[in-house]
């Protein structure tokens, strides 16, 4: 005999409903459509820069005019179509960096959360152990000894961004696990990985997506100093690089590290923005009066 | 009356026209479902709803006093905590759990009492620990030594440091298993004989009420729909939702029923109530239930209930229907 | 308490452990010859090969050659700095003086000023101040530390000439005593502000968040019923119980203030071990490098140690367990 049941998922709410609350906030209103802009600069930047970011000129460090929106540098390169060019790698590198350490950190918390005993007590030490690390040093070493190719940068990001999102998805994992939902799936008999990918880790996904887009944030400040420091790709265009670059001309030609620094701040508080809308969004009882 | 503030404010009637009489010795229990306004009422008494955002209107008549007009000074100066006190529910946080149990207890103590000595005001405070069956080491021990029903032991005792005449608890057994409540049920029914002190207690357990209270208030979406001597109430209820009510609780001795709740739910308070205001869920509704609101019945001596059809017999809990 | 120090501590135990280990495979398992990466050279002169070989034990198993590191540790031996031709240990402990004074008094700085600001904006959230305070905070937490130094060297020192642009000391006057002292002060304030601004926003929404929290907690109905004084209530009570999570954060940003210290250190060219670690990077002074990531890792394990040492003491949920 057999016996088949469909296990009723937890209620999908109105994906207009849902939207209609995550554009209430403001952050995400404000933040979603700066993200817009930087995604459409760094998408179409060879059409938006004015000039070719590499091509080095005569007019060197040239405030900014009509001709070079944001002047040039001390190789006679157009400032503006550098920071447009860089904000191609700052929203790759964060991105994909933190992506990266969203998946493995939601694995590694979903597997320990879920099935706890040694790997949950692995994750907790690991975890304790990352924050005494100094991180950046950690980084620095690593690109100095294996070079600094854009991929190792990701990469090391990546590997050492994990663990916030483990311990989210973790305490996520360990709370669904109780939930009637859940229990009548291990009732029915569905395999416990199959209930760890389609149950527990969709339902607890929502504070790592906020964690994530801070650590975009994180990343893209990483990568920056990797690229300031002289560790970043040096066959792309980065804001740090130019910031290293400009700090040489300091006082003759500020505009150059100025503006690729604004540049930074800008997309970075656009992510923090979004994390904190979102962070509202999912969590609307820890808002203080607001 | 509540007003929400944000996107839309919204003006919540939380209470609506409970008139109530306390007599000194005679505890009286408030039931109600959560929601029904007794908390609220509770804190309206002792004047601690936010100021900005709620609105009473009436009056409060204490000890001849009426405790709306009185200015806020005098209010914390001599009513609050001195003649009036009170318990809430959470009892393990009810202190701060990084200083220690008789520190805390002392400093309130000398809020009304700033002139007694260190050493007069520990040694009160250890009776009063006393009073309440807990060994004088509470004293200097820490909210997360001790044990839910010694915690709320501590928040009993503190509440009666002044021998206040009323005393109102909040839902202050809830969070204990039922051994516990008994027994601190039992504490507290032998503190109001020897201290003189009257107590409302707010709960949702009508067995609680039952067991320790000679009066008992029925409130339902902020109105009070029966009142009335514990006994009678229970035995013959007159309104329809204390029926309901009482309905739920299953029997542990005699015929097996079949459990019933009372189906539907509280109404949106924010709007405007036309006629009774159980009528969308009452077994019994007339027209007359839709459109009037029904006055308070006086049925007897102390006995009132808020129905049309109050007195008219029709004690049967759970009315006509089947399942 | 003693249980939750014990395990404090293996945890630190285990972290500088493991930097050990991470220092003794690096430069094993990076791309290249490890001899290379030790002396500089690429192509070393036989002898010079032997003897590295020798000493390090690269013909030996990797467990003898953990052995053979672990014991040159123990010794203080860091091995030498490719540029500096100098041991290690001794480069080090000229430049970590500088380096203790900015990120001591920065880190304790932006704890007082985010906390303070933190308290002040939750005891009005929602008011112009607190909306205002966390647009502010966010976008200090934006900033690059290199940048806002550069920027503020350009400002101050630059445009309008009232600090120094770099370096700890004026080095052509050569103050001693207490002018010593104000000189060296007065280099302090650029660096020092960088630091404090761009880590302060990490402390105002920690003390915001738990203040916040410590309000709605039940003991604040309690002694409002019972007639306390709002003042009280707040500066005796809800301090106290809101600063806990504060000497947890101090103890968290500890490594990302040593990380904002170093770059700083380099813009302005304050003469510690950030700015250190960047010559090392320029030059690929591996062993230099190593060196300081080890010395790094473990003063920042201890001083956690510490912090946690400091809060199992202030709150008595752990101190009396």
């Amino acid at each position: 005999m057999e016996a088949t049941a469909k296990i009723k998922r937890r209620p999908a709410r109105g994906l207009r409903k849902r939207l209609r609350d995550a554009f209430a906030i403001g952050q995400l209103r404000v933040g979603v459509a700066f993200l817009i802009l930087l995604i459409l600069v760094a998408v179409f930047a060879p059409l938006i820069a004015t000039h070719d970011p590499f091509a080095l000129d005569n007019d060197m460090l040239l405030p900014p005019s009509a001709e070079h929106w944001l002047g040039t540098d001390g190789l006679g390169r157009d400032v503006f179509s550098m920071v447009v060019h860089g904000a191609r790698t700052s929203l790759v590198v964060g991105v994909v960096a933190a992506v990266i350490a969203g998946i493995i950190g939601t694995l590694v918390g979903g597997i320990a959360g879920f099935y706890r005993g040694g790997l949950d007590r692995f994750l907790t030490e690991t975890n304790n152990i990352f924050l005494m690390i100094p991180t950046f040093f950690l980084v620095l070493l690593i690109v100095a000894f294996f070079g600094s190719s854009m991929v190792n940068v990701i990469l090391v990001l990546g590997l050492t961004g994990w663990v916030g999102n483990a311990l989210l998805m973790r305490s996520q994992a360990v709370s669904l696990r109780e939930r009637t939902f859940v229990k009548s799936a291990f009732a029915v008999g569905e395999s416990r990985a199959r209930i760890l990918m389609k149950h527990i880790i969709p339902n607890g996904i929502y504070p790592i997506i906020a964690n994530t887009t801070m650590n975009i944030s994180a990343a893209i400040l990483m990568e920056s100093s990797l690229s300031f420091l002289g560790l970043g790709d040096p066959n792309i265009v980065s804001w740090g690089q130019i910031i290293s670059h400009g700090r040489s001309y300091l006082t003759s030609g500020w505009w150059i590290s100025a503006s690729a620094g604004l540049a930074i701040v800008v997309t970075v508080f656009t992510f923090y923005l979004i994390g904190d809308g979102l962070n509202r969004l999912f969590n609307p009882k820890l808002q203080s009066t607001r | 009356m509540f007003s929400s503030a944000g996107a839309n404010p919204k003006r919540v009637a939380a209470v609506r026209g409970v008139s109530l009489t306390v007599d000194e010795q005679e505890s009286v229990g408030i039931v109600g479902e959560s929601g029904s306004g007794k908390s609220t009422l509770a804190l309206a008494i002792l004047r601690m709803l936010p100021g900005r955002t709620a609105q009473v209107e009436g009056e409060i008549r204490f000890d001849g006093i009426d405790l709306l007009a009185l200015p806020e000074e005098r209010m914390a100066a001599e009513i609050r905590w001195k003649r009036l006190s009170a318990v809430f529910q959470k009892s393990m946080n009810s202190l701060s759990p990084v200083h220690k149990i008789g520190a805390q207890m002392a400093d309130i103590y000398r809020i009304h009492e700033p002139t007694v000595s260190k050493a007069d005001v520990k040694r009160r405070m250890i009776e009063l620990l006393e009073m309440v069956n807990l060994p004088a080491r509470v004293y200097n021990q820490y909210p997360h030594e001790l044990s839910g029903g010694m915690m709320q032991r501590v928040s009993i005792a503190m509440s009666l440091m002044h021998h206040p005449r009323l005393l109102i608890m909040d839902e202050a057994t809830t969070a204990l298993d039922v051994i516990t409540q008994g027994q601190i049920l039992d504490e507290i029914m032998e503190l109001e004989r020897t201290l003189r002190t009257t107590r409302i207690m707010i709960t949702h357990d009508m067995s609680v009420v039952a067991y320790a209270c000679k009066k008992v208030a029925v409130m339902y979406a902020g109105c009070l729909v029966e009142f009335g001597d514990v006994r009678t109430v229970l035995a013959d209820p007159q309104h329809p939702y204390t029926q309901g009510l009482l309905a739920t609780i299953p029997s542990l001795t005699g015929e097996k029923k079949l459990v019933r709740g009372i189906p539907g739910s509280i109404p949106d308070l924010s709007e405007p109530i036309r006629g009774c205001v159980f009528a969308p869920r009452c077994a019994h509704a007339r027209d007359i239930c839709r459109t009037q609101a029904p006055p308070a019945v006086d049925l007897s001596a102390g006995r009132t209930a808020a129905c049309h059809f109050a007195g008219a017999g029709g004690g049967e809990p759970g009315g006509d229907h089947d399942r | 308490m003693g249980r939750y120090i014990r395990r404090r501590l293996a945890t630190a135990v285990l972290t500088v452990f493991l930097s050990i280990i991470l220092n003794f495979l690096l430069i094993r398992l990076a791309p290249g010859d490890p001899i290379s990466y030790i002396t500089g050279q690429d192509f070393p002169s036989p002898q010079l090969r032997a003897e590295l070989t020798a000493k390090y034990g690269f013909d030996r198993s990797l467990i003898v050659q953990f052995g053979v590191y672990l014991r040159s540790l123990l010794a203080g031996d860091l091995g030498k700095s490719i540029a500096g031709n100098r041991p290690v240990t001794d480069i080090i402990a000229e430049r970590i003086g500088p380096t203790l004074l900015l990120a001591l008094t920065s880190a304790i700085a932006a704890l007082l000023v985010g906390t303070s600001l933190g308290i002040y904006s939750a005891r009005r959230p929602g008011s112009k101040f607190d909306t205002a305070m966390n647009g502010v905070s966010y976008v200090f937490d934006s900033m690059p530390p290199f940048w806002l130094g550069m920027m503020l060297s350009l400002i101050f020192a630059s445009w309008f000439k009232l600090l120094p642009t770099s370096g700890m000391v004026d080095l052509r006057a050569g103050y001693t005593g207490f002018a010593h002292v104000l000189d060296v002060l007065r280099h302090l304030i650029l660096p020092a502000a960088t630091v404090v601004l761009v880590t302060f926003p990490y402390f105002f929404r920690v003390a915001r968040t738990s203040v916040i929290q410590a309000m709605s907690d039940d003991y604040v109905v309690t002694f409002r019923a019972a007639g306390m004084k709002e003042s009280r209530i707040f500066y005796k009570y809800v301090f106290r119980n809101a600063m806990l999570p504060t000497i947890t954060a101090f103890g968290l940003t500890l490594a990302y203030v040593v990380a904002g210290v170093a770059v700083v250190e380099i813009v302005f060219a304050w003469p510690g071990t950030g700015s250190l670690m960047l010559n090392a990077i320029m030059q690929r002074d591996y062993p230099l490098l190593m060196g300081l990531y080890l010395v790094i890792s473990i003063s920042v394990a201890i001083t956690m140690i510490v912090l946690d040492l400091v809060y199992a003491l202030a709150d008595p949920r752990i101190r009396y367990q």
